[in-house]
């Protein structure tokens, strides 16, 4: 056999290899419940509980800040998000965590947001300056 | 609607750009066809030359059309058509005009018709120089057009729609009630490009992108040519300078992309290992080991089947990626993918098309092929090559398999709805871990090959070079990563050696130009791509692997989360104004803030001292925020960068008050202020400390305000005070100064009595950050109360004096034509004035008018008031038979002695930035060994088509 058939033998024996052992880099998006009881460094997927508390002081802290979540069981919680709000927190549709549970907050070290794309949005913008006609 | 005749639209450029959507559709299928049977036919010579010059005429529709419908949409952007939905949806009225391009291909439709175009002017170069292997390379390429122009076609076959079409007017892609309106245009206005993309990258970057992305088309084509025509190798030579350039062109879009991140996004770095950005990065891998195979096979005649592979998936994964990033699949994994348009089948065919077909073609033909016989030797060349090719693609496969992660979720999920979609916890580190040795063996493999011959059949003879300059390579790069770790940090021994091979390459191949080809660069594109690359190798490990957040602030944290993640919590700080932080050797300070139309710039001060104290370095970074349209939210941060030749000081506003950020929140939190009562005596000077606890730091900074009243008015003016009839409304001037800085500053606020309600108007001296309003008890300072005042009534005729506590009081008779402040004239209402003369003991005389007026039978009256004296006149009855007045009189002197001012010091500071800055050591050493790579890339292309010519005179 030739050396290169071995050799690529080889490359793919270890990439199956590398690719199996990488899948425990992959998580499921997981709970609240889930996070607390496996108590991992977890992704979450969920959405700002709108209604709740946001808190964000920069003066007394540029790096904490904290919203409640609600998962995709619907479980509430609170979020304690070790970076700046980020802007247009607000209208975010759907909140991607990366973080564990510590007690009954969840420490969140990533966060993705997903935003209805601002300068898209399925609205005519009327001129002000011309009034109604 | 229908019969709606609308009000100055432009039609034109729509049904010029739907024609030329339409012939670049129909001629692509028909040059493809056409150039088909022009290979199909090249036996029967004469039919043969039909069929060519059909394609040929074809092709030029195709172009045409193509230039005729970027032509169109340009224009209605640039004249700002908004009739159109494309131009609507990415122009505004005060986008400027260099920005145009940016917004051309900010939609899925504009990008698509850049492809087109620069396939456009590579097959135009094609038809003018690639001689017998046009018609099928034309085919190939004319096949793919016609895909791509199906997606701006926007027609619907049943439920299914075809593509997107850009010349489309925005009433018939909207139901809106706004188009009921004949003159609807001179109501909308455009939506406007995302600011994150104004910026001159995105002029520069997706063009370059995607002129990669469409000269992969070229060796694979080629490819497909070869195959096809049972002519294996023929297409080598001429491909090869095509291969090099795509991959220079290829590689250089990508890197752009990665400088306009590093510049215009705030996430601090290059390279994220974003979905958007690996999809890019894989098919250049692949296209690079297709090169490197190339000429293996050029130069040995191995590795010709690999060469075919390569360049075939180089272009599935183009169509890959452009089904990733298009499709909507990436969903929230992505931080930039395009938005989704229902596009995805589409794109799927597209992708499976040109995966299956040329796979069954190589399947039918591989045993075909020519590969020798004898096995590479294994001192040669050729076969550490294709082994460094074998590790690209290694390298290729793993990114995109964890890349995939989202569509193989989809493809589960098709099979089972049940199954819980896997997303990758933690991607950077993930990736970094396993490319890290696709590096360390790169390096090792580029550099160890160097010096090895092709087809070696005499190793003894060069074993003796070979090891002498390999071998010296490894002790000069072993002791240069160890000069380079007492720079920056190695951590770990896997980083170690990939310092080690990065420096490893880099001096082979340097000791190579130098040595074997005795600086002549004409010959070195290869060896100066390499050496970018090892310089590349180590420019990521100083950049990336020692990337040190400056903006430190480790006494933030402590105590207030136990355990909490270290690094994440302590990038940022809290900037005051004018008040100057150490941090990592530098005292950086907030200075000032300028606005200019919707952008708000900053300028952040670093110093750094040497021991005597003496500034040694001084700079201003000017880091800015966007503001959307409204005014109300920030839509971008843009960083800004002080570059130095070692490393880069990298420096973005995270976050601002809140009161500058959200226009809403300002509102809300004007009432939860804390307020200082302070009483100010007319004309002295009241002193106020106030506390600042400095964050970080156990210290406090007192600070004392000067206060100093100068006067009190009564009818005053305030930037937010609309008057209304029957305000009660006090202004006073108070001169602020604070003791650490020089300026005195003149508030003005206003408080107003309305009805029942009191309101404050009050004045923010932002310098200061001091807020000062007056407080209601400043009425009862200023006016007296009814009930402490006792009227006497008198009855006046015309003319007579009445002497009143000291004071001359004459009645000069009515004034029917009367005005008052507090008086809103009604129909049916009779009002009347009495116009009283007053003269004050020392001979001064005022005036006054105290009005009485019927309203509804019921008599009423309106007090005057003739401040410098107390007299305060109502006018309560006529006679109008005696022609007499009956007023009531009361006196009561009054002195403003003071007024009762509020304060609020720093409870609504709007003049503090939080800052992220993130110094990049070495950065430069990424970017020149990134260029490098290109250059070399590029030097290479260049000597080889002159190789061409030169076969093709021989």
């Amino acid at each position: 056999m030739k050396r290169i058939y071995i050799i690529a033998v080889v490359m793919v024996a270890v990439a199956i290899a590398i690719l199996v052992n990488a899948a425990k880099d992959t998580s499921t998006y997981a709970t609240f419940s889930d996070a607390a009881r496996s108590g991992d460094k977890v992704k979450i997927a969920g959405q700002l509980a709108k209604d709740k508390e946001m808190y964000y002081d920069p003066e007394k802290n540029p790096n904490y800040f904290t919203f409640y979540l609600t998962d995709t069981k619907g479980e509430q919680r609170k979020v304690v998000l070790l970076r700046e709000k980020p802007q247009d927190f607000e209208m975010s549709e759907q909140i991607v965590l990366t973080g564990r549970m510590k007690g009954e907050e969840f420490i969140a070290t990533e966060m993705l947001m997903k935003c209805p794309s601002k300068y898209k949005n399925e609205e005519i913008y009327i001129k002000s300056e011309k009034g109604d006609i | 609607m229908d019969n709606i005749q609308y009000l100055n639209e432009n039609l034109w450029p729509g049904r010029i750009g739907h024609a030329g959507i339409l012939l670049a559709f129909v001629a692509a299928l028909l040059g493809a066809f056409s150039y088909y049977f022009a290979v199909q036919r090249a036996s029967q010579e004469e039919e043969a030359r039909h069929w060519l010059r059909m394609g040929r005429g074809a092709f030029l529709a195709h172009a045409l059309g193509v230039l005729a419908v970027i032509g169109a949409i340009f224009y209605a952007m640039i004249a700002q058509r908004y009739e159109y939905q494309y131009v609507w949806a990415h122009v505004s009225d005060d986008l400027p005009l260099r920005y145009i391009f940016s917004a051309f291909w900010e939609g899925q439709e504009g990008s698509f018709l850049l492809w087109m175009f620069w396939h456009v002017v590579l097959g135009g170069l094609l038809m003018a120089s690639a001689k017998k292997w046009e018609a099928p390379v034309l085919a190939v390429l004319l096949a793919v057009e016609f895909c791509i122009a199906s997606m701006t076609l926007g027609v619907y076959v049943g439920n299914l729609r075809i593509g997107s079409n850009p010349t489309l007017l925005l009433r018939d892609v909207m139901d809106a009630p706004i188009f009921a309106n004949a003159d609807y245009l001179q109501l909308i206005k455009g939506n406007g490009l995302n600011p994150l993309l104004q910026n001159y990258w995105m002029t520069i970057h997706p063009p370059t992108l995607f002129l990669g992305f469409a000269s992969t088309v070229i060796p694979f084509a080629f490819a497909v040519a070869g195959l096809w025509t049972r002519d294996y190798a023929g297409w080598i030579r001429p491909a090869l300078p095509w291969a090099l350039f795509s991959g220079m062109i290829l590689g250089t879009g990508i890197l752009m992309g990665g400088a306009w991140a590093y510049e215009a996004l705030s996430f601090g770095g290059y390279w994220a290992w974003d979905p958007v950005e690996n999809m890019s990065l894989v098919p250049w891998l692949t296209l690079v080991a297709g090169i490197h195979t190339h000429l293996v096979a050029k130069n040995t005649g191995h590795s010709l089947r690999s060469t075919f592979i390569f360049y075939m998936l180089t272009f599935v994964l183009i169509l890959y990626s452009t089904f990733m990033t298009r499709s909507g699949v990436l969903g929230d994994t992505s931080a930039h993918a395009f938005t989704e348009m229902g596009l995805g089948w589409q794109l799927t065919a597209f992708v499976l098309m040109f995966l299956v077909l040329p796979a069954i073609l190589l399947a039918g033909r591989y045993r075909y092929i020519p590969a020798p016989a004898k096995e590479e030797a294994l001192a040669s060349k050729e076969f550490w090559m294709f082994i460094g090719s074998l590790v690209l693609l290694f390298s290729a496969v793993l990114i995109t398999s964890s890349t995939s992660l989202p569509v193989i979720n989809k493809i589960l999920q098709f099979f089972n709805p049940a199954y819980v979609g896997r997303v990758i916890t933690e991607p950077i580190s993930h990736y970094n871990k396993y490319q890290l040795w696709i590096g360390v063996f790169i390096g090792l493999f580029s550099g160890g090959a160097q010096w090895l011959r092709w087809r070696e059949g005499n190793w003894a003879a060069n074993r003796r070079k070979y090891v002498l300059h390999t071998g010296l390579a490894v002790v000069a790069a072993a002791a240069l990563s160890w000069l380079t770790t007492l720079w920056i940090n190695a951590y770990a021994w896997q980083y170690w050696l990939l310092l080690f091979s990065g420096w490893f390459t880099l001096i082979v191949n340097l000791d190579y130009i130098i040595g074997f080809l005795r600086g002549n660069l004409k010959l070195g594109g290869s060896t100066m791509a390499h050496i970018g690359f090892g310089m590349m190798l180590i420019g990521i490990l100083a950049s990336g692997l020692n990337k040190r957040f400056i903006s430190v602030n480790t006494f933030v944290m402590d105590g207030l989360i136990e355990g909490a993640d270290s690094e994440r919590i302590k990038n940022n700080v809290l900037l005051f104004k004018g008040v100057t932080l150490p941090m990592a050797g530098y005292e950086v300070t907030y200075v000032s803030d300028t606005i200019e139309n919707l952008t708000r710039t900053y300028t952040v001060n670093y110093k750094r001292r040497d021991a005597t104290g003496k500034v040694v370095e001084d700079f201003n970074l000017h880091p800015n925020i966007i503001y959307n349209k409204d005014f109300t939210k920030i839509a971008a941060s843009n960083p800004d960068t002080r570059q130095y030749l070692h490393k880069d000081i990298f420096t973005h506003i995270s976050s601002l008050p809140q009161v500058e950020m959200d226009v809403e929140f300002r509102k809300q939190r004007e009432d939860s202020l804390r307020y200082k009562a302070v009483r100010l005596p007319m004309g002295q000077t009241v002193t106020l400390l106030d506390t600042v606890p400095i964050r970080n730091r156990d210290t406090f900074v007192v600070r004392t305000y000067s206060l100093t009243l100068d006067e009190i008015t009564r009818n005053p003016t305030h930037p937010d005070y609309k008057p209304q009839q029957g305000d009660l409304a006090l202004g006073a001037a108070i001169h602020v100064k604070r003791d650490d800085d020089d300026s005195t500053f003149t508030a003005r606020p206003v408080v107003i009595s309305r009805g029942q309600l009191v309101y404050y108007f009050p004045e923010q001296i932002n310098e200061l950050s001091t807020r000062v309003r007056l407080h209601p008890d400043i009425f009862d300072e200023v006016f007296t109360p009814e009930e402490e005042l006792t009227y006497r009534d008198f009855t006046f005729k015309i003319g007579q004096t009445i002497s009143f506590e000291g004071l001359q009081v004459r009645f000069d008779g009515f004034n029917p034509k009367a005005e008052h402040p507090s008086l809103q004239k009604k129909e049916g209402d009779l009002v009347v004035s009495a116009r009283m003369h007053i003269t004050s003991p020392n001979g001064q005389s005022y005036q006054a008018e105290p009005v009485f007026f019927i309203r509804d039978n019921t008599p009423y009256n309106l007090k005057t008031e003739v401040e410098d004296l107390g007299l305060h006149l109502r006018f309560v009855s006529i006679d109008p038979e005696t022609e007499t007045a009956q007023l009531r009189l009361a006196r009561k002197e009054r002195r403003v002695t003071g007024a009762p001012v509020e304060v609020a010091t720093q409870s609504l500071r709007s003049d503090y930035i939080v800052l992220e800055a993130i110094e990049f050591p070495g950065i430069n050493l990424f970017w020149l060994g990134s260029t490098l790579m290109m250059l070399g890339l590029g030097l290479s292309m260049a000597h080889r088509i002159g190789q061409v010519s030169k076969h093709q005179e021989a």
